[in-house]
């Protein structure tokens, strides 16, 4: 099978998607087998894929695309042309979305047993990797846009999914009406540079950035709306209040969208469409700053929180702020291979904390935890190779990743942005060992469910010990040789670059003090929380109770937002809600209708009904108009 | 010959009957004549303007068969609603015929 065939990756779970929500609910166990089946179609058909593009890629040759492309729809001059566009960022993407939508599938036999609505859980899952599969495949931006909204749909439907809960319904509101904030500015965008260029295939308007066909400005408007877009979908501030509540959802889909593959979609664009951003080289600054942004306030937020999943999700926000950071560096290497490797180790440490609450009969809180690595043994050690790739210690793939991005930020903004990334990275590795030891670690809290935790089967186990080892390899494919034994034609860095590939060589200063940072930060967080205890913690947060409400209070985020919403969006609706009632209907239709009523009572009366009266018009009537026939013509 | 003129003012004579009549008249039978007359006024006019302008061609004297063949056609279908009226209200005036009002 040839890379152009690629489609068919999204294609299968696209046509599962079908079979599961309308048989699922007939089918034994709902399903599960076939929903597994298809993306395992998915997953082994991306090797074929892999295999014919490493055959074709050529950089020297500028073999690096291949493209097939359809004609979709064409009204008049208006032609849209859809097709996949398969690159080395496209086979990054579809290897991670693959590999964890596999994963999540099998482990959700496991976790999701004896749920309500099994099957549908299925059936979306089938949904939501067809749409992200086409979503990285697609060669221009309106199949992007629709891909894009489709898993945002997916993304509402999962968080949702426990409907009888009213938590939920709210999260996945929020969810959904904040990102949909975010594509309000991306589909400007995406207008704005189609009105320009004419095309939504993205190759074209990047050879028309880069050949400096657009007006400078217009670029940089159209492109930070599309940013805007980026960051509500990767949980950016100001936007990132939907993700933590989105942890409502059952726990694979954290993993699986909300912190592996959907959230990245942000990332990913903007990586996509990098060549262009650094063109109108302002937006990068915006970019880096905004990265920065929420990779501070996300770590300092992240530590005291205690519920297991929130800690991971504003985990997630700092990491894509990472990312994020990589990308206003101009760097898509290090944007992408974050991206990678963050997607196996955080997907790893979201089904480790969903096996965590699954063995502990639906408890999240850390509080009700503790000395569970006694308990289940695989689930911890697991955990425990994730938490250190958070924490970025070598050799764990993390260490190799968060040090290309502060490599990146060094090299282009100097060392503010680096010393901010640093601080970052510090507080990002303390909470992860405040997570993982208040979980594993100590004494039990909670005697009671500490008796009834049990390991979790196999369905649950394997995926987890999969995403560890990929949590612990997947940072050497940055070196060449590494890269060349498994077939690529070089280290990550020489694989997928912006403008040309680079040899990695190791950083000794920066790979040296990316260390020393990791190794503070979680030095900091076993001194302080070592076997469980919270003394410690509990001075620090009355020593100054002030900082520490505003941090359990997420930095005022969502009571700035409900005040806002009460006050401005709400009156402004009470204005327009007026001028509708009073107005528009009232007035308008009302009105009109009124006048029409009026009118008729009034003239019926001409309506005689005597033949001769009408007769005497008529007659009255021509000799009028032959009156006026004879004035007029003189 | 005689002028085209006397035969258009016959013409306009008969068709100011026709309206006066048509207007004036109260008894449906009558106001049905009235209309006939207006008809005859008006096939007389389309013969005399076939017969002085266009001589060569009966154009005109088509018409007027034609018009004479719907007039009596349309006499025979007015003629059985006057018949009806009659039947349902012991009346043909058209004053009395006045239900179909607001």
């Amino acid at each position: 099978m040839g890379a152009e065939q690629a489609w068919l990756l999204a294609a299968v779970p696209a046509g599962m998607f079908i079979v599961l929500a309308l048989l699922g609910r007939y089918l034994p166990r709902g399903g599960d087998y076939l929903g597994v089946l298809a993306i395992g179609t998915s997953f082994v058909l991306f090797f074929f894929v892999l295999a014919d593009y490493l055959d074709f890629y050529d950089l020297e040759a500028g073999q690096t695309a291949i493209t097939r492309v359809i004609n979709w729809s064409q009204v008049g001059s208006f032609d849209i042309d859809f097709g996949i566009y398969v690159d080395q960022i496209t086979i990054v993407m579809l290897a991670v979305v693959t590999t964890v939508a596999l994963m999540v599938n099998i482990f959700s036999i496991g976790y999701m047993k004896d749920e309500p609505r099994y099957w549908w859980f299925f059936a979306l899952l089938q949904l939501f990797a067809a749409s992200m599969l086409t979503l990285v495949m697609s060669d221009n931006l309106l199949l992007l846009l629709i891909s894009w909204e489709l898993v945002g749909v997916c993304s509402f439907l999962l968080i949702g999914f426990y409907w009888e809960k009213r938590s939920a319904t709210e999260a996945a509101k929020k969810a959904f009406v904040t990102t949909r904030v975010g594509d309000v500015g991306l589909m400007t965008g995406i207008i704005l540079l189609y009105r320009e260029a004419g095309t939504f295939n993205i190759q074209h308007i990047l050879e028309m950035a880069e050949a400096g066909e657009f007006n400078e400005t217009y670029l940089f408007v159209a492109l930070s709306f599309i940013f805007m877009g980026a960051m509500g979908k990767s949980a950016q501030v100001p936007f990132h209040v939907w993700l933590p509540d989105a942890m409502e959802g059952p726990t694979p889909v954290s993993a699986l969208i909300h912190a592996a593959t959907m959230v990245v979609a942000g990332v990913y664009l903007v990586a996509r469409l990098l060549p262009a951003y650094e063109v109108a080289d302002n937006t990068l600054i915006i970019i880096t700053i905004v990265g920065l942004t929420t990779a501070l306030l996300s770590g300092f937020i992240a530590i005291v929180q205690t519920d297991i999943k929130k800690v991971l999700a504003y985990s997630t926000v700092g990491q894509l702020g990472f990312m994020f950071v990589a990308l206003g560096s101009g760097n898509t290497t290090a944007a992408m291979f974050h991206l990678m490797t963050h997607a196996f180790f955080k997907a790893l440490l979201f089904l480790g904390s969903g096996s965590v609450i699954h063995a502990t009969h639906h408890h999240q809180e850390m509080t009700d935890m503790g000395g569970l690595w006694r308990k289940m043994p695989i689930t911890g050690t697991t955990f425990f190779i994730g938490s250190l790739a958070l924490a970025g210690l070598p050799p764990l793939a993390g260490f190799w990743s968060k040090d290309e991005i502060l490599h990146a930020a060094d090299e282009h903004w100097g060392l503010w942005a680096l010393s901010l990334l640093s601080f970052a990275a510090i507080v990002t590795a303390f909470y992860t060992t405040r997570l993982f030891i208040r979980t594993f670690m100590g004494k039990p809290n909670n005697p009671e469910i500490y008796e009834h935790t049990h390991e979790s089967n196999g369905f649950m186990t394997i995926p987890l010990v999969v995403l560890a080892v990929l949590a612990v390899t997947s940072g050497f494919v940055i070196f060449r040789e590494v890269g060349e034994a498994i077939g690529f034609p070089g280290g990550f860095s020489e694989f997928v670059f912006l403008h040309e590939p680079h040899h990695y060589e190791i950083d000794w200063t920066l790979a040296a003090t990316s260390f020393v940072l990791s190794f503070v930060g979680i030095y900091l967080g076993a001194y302080i929380y070592w076997g469980g205890r919270l003394t410690l913690s509990t001075r620090a947060a009355e020593f100054q109770p002030r900082i520490y409400e505003m941090l359990r209070s997420k930095f005022y985020f969502d009571e700035l937002y409900q005040w806002a919403i009460n006050n401005v969006v709400l009156g402004f609706s009470f204005v327009t809600s007026w001028f509708d009632r009073y107005v528009v209907n009232d007035t308008g239709v009302d009105g009109s209708a009124q006048i029409t009523g009026y009118t008729g009572s009034v003239l019926k009366y001409i309506q005689t009904g005597r033949v001769p009266n009408y007769a005497m018009a008529i007659a009255l009537g021509v000799v009028l108009l032959a009156v006026a026939g004879l004035a007029v013509r003189g | 010959m005689v002028p085209m003129e006397n035969y258009l003012a016959l013409s306009g004579i008969l068709f100011a009957l026709g309206v006066y009549g048509v207007l004036a008249r109260r008894n449906a039978i009558l106001v049905l004549m009235s209309v006939e007359l207006m008809l005859n006024a008006v096939s007389l006019n389309f013969v005399t303007f076939a017969a002085y302008l266009d001589p060569d061609r009966i154009l005109g004297a088509i018409f007027a068969v034609f018009v004479i063949t719907v007039a009596a056609a349309e006499v025979g279908l007015a003629l059985a609603i006057v018949i009806r009226l009659y039947r349902v209200r012991q009346t043909a005036n058209v004053d009395e015929a006045d239900i179909l009002k607001w």
